[in-house]
């Protein structure tokens, strides 16, 4: 069975996700500016780019392939 | 790993599973229970990961030993351990007028509605000058702008000592012009002793004794 395009923004999406907060568990034991900056403007946007393309991903009309 | 609630580093470890899982899965969403599932997944999971991690981090980021970590930063810290009462951030830190592990941030916060993330966006700035620009001799480093008495009045405001002090009562109107930021606490040659890095050679240094805490 192949996956439609809505499957396949799914899985683009859960591993921008999973990118994201990999990167976050990497900063958490971390008390130094870096990690904090590296949380916030690498941990964070992966993490949110990943939920708005599954968001995008729900509402778009696209046809399937 | 001490710093960091093992509960929060679980529950994001837990999410990026569950975000995996759903990733390699995706089929799963042809039904409507696996679309509720991935949308828990995708969405509502690391968002609370993520707001949990801002809020860590943000309260991490005020405490002493975060400003301490970068190495232009040291002299500053030991100026909190001088044994000279003139030195308004040691007589402050040593004595725990303000919390010591939020020592800097206490003081150099603004005392306003965005102070603390006005603080936080500066010092997102200091780190791309850490790392990107040119590293300031210690003595180099200056206030953008003067100090507010508003930050030192955020405690000291209505403190009997602070008021009824005779080198405050020197004319009627002084505690008036401190109020409004008239009259400097610090530059009017009252407070003028800060970190002063550049005398640190010649002072003495307290040195805490074990509290058997």
């Amino acid at each position: 069975m192949t996956a439609t395009l809505m499957e396949r923004r799914i899985r683009w999406s859960g591993l921008l996700i999973v990118v994201g907060l990999l990167f976050q568990m990497l900063t958490l034991p971390l008390t130094h500016p870096l990690a904090f900056v590296g949380f916030l403007f690498l941990g964070c946007p992966l993490v949110a780019a990943g939920m708005l393309f599954f968001l995008y991903s729900l509402i778009s009309n696209d046809k399937e392939y | 790993m001490k710093n960091t609630p093992l509960i929060l580093f679980s529950f994001t470890a837990s999410a990026a599973v569950v975000g995996l899982l759903t990733a390699l899965r995706a089929e799963l969403t042809r039904v409507r229970g696996g679309k509720i599932f991935a949308f828990m997944a995708l969405t509502v999971l690391p968002a609370l990961a993520m707001w949990a991690g801002v809020n860590q981090h943000l309260e991490r980021s005020t405490s002493t030993q975060f400003c301490l970590s970068c190495h232009v930063m040291a002299d500053f810290g030991k100026s909190l351990y001088v044994d000279d009462k003139s030195y308004i951030p040691a007589v402050h830190f040593q004595n725990h007028f303000v919390p010591p592990d939020h020592a800097c941030f206490t003081c150099h916060t603004d005392y306003t509605m965005f102070g603390d993330y006005k603080a936080k966006w500066r010092g997102v700035h200091h780190v791309l000058v850490q790392y990107l620009g040119k590293i300031p001799k210690p003595e180099e480093i200056k206030l953008y702008t003067a100090y507010n008495n508003r930050e030192c009045l955020h405690c000291h405001a209505g403190m009997r000592k602070y008021e009824e002090a005779s080198s405050h009562r020197k004319n009627p109107e002084m505690l008036s012009q401190v109020a409004i930021n008239q009259l400097s606490c610090i530059s009017s040659g009252c407070h003028d002793t800060v970190h002063d890095v550049t005398t640190l050679k010649d002072a003495t240094f307290w040195t805490p004794k074990a509290s058997g805490k």
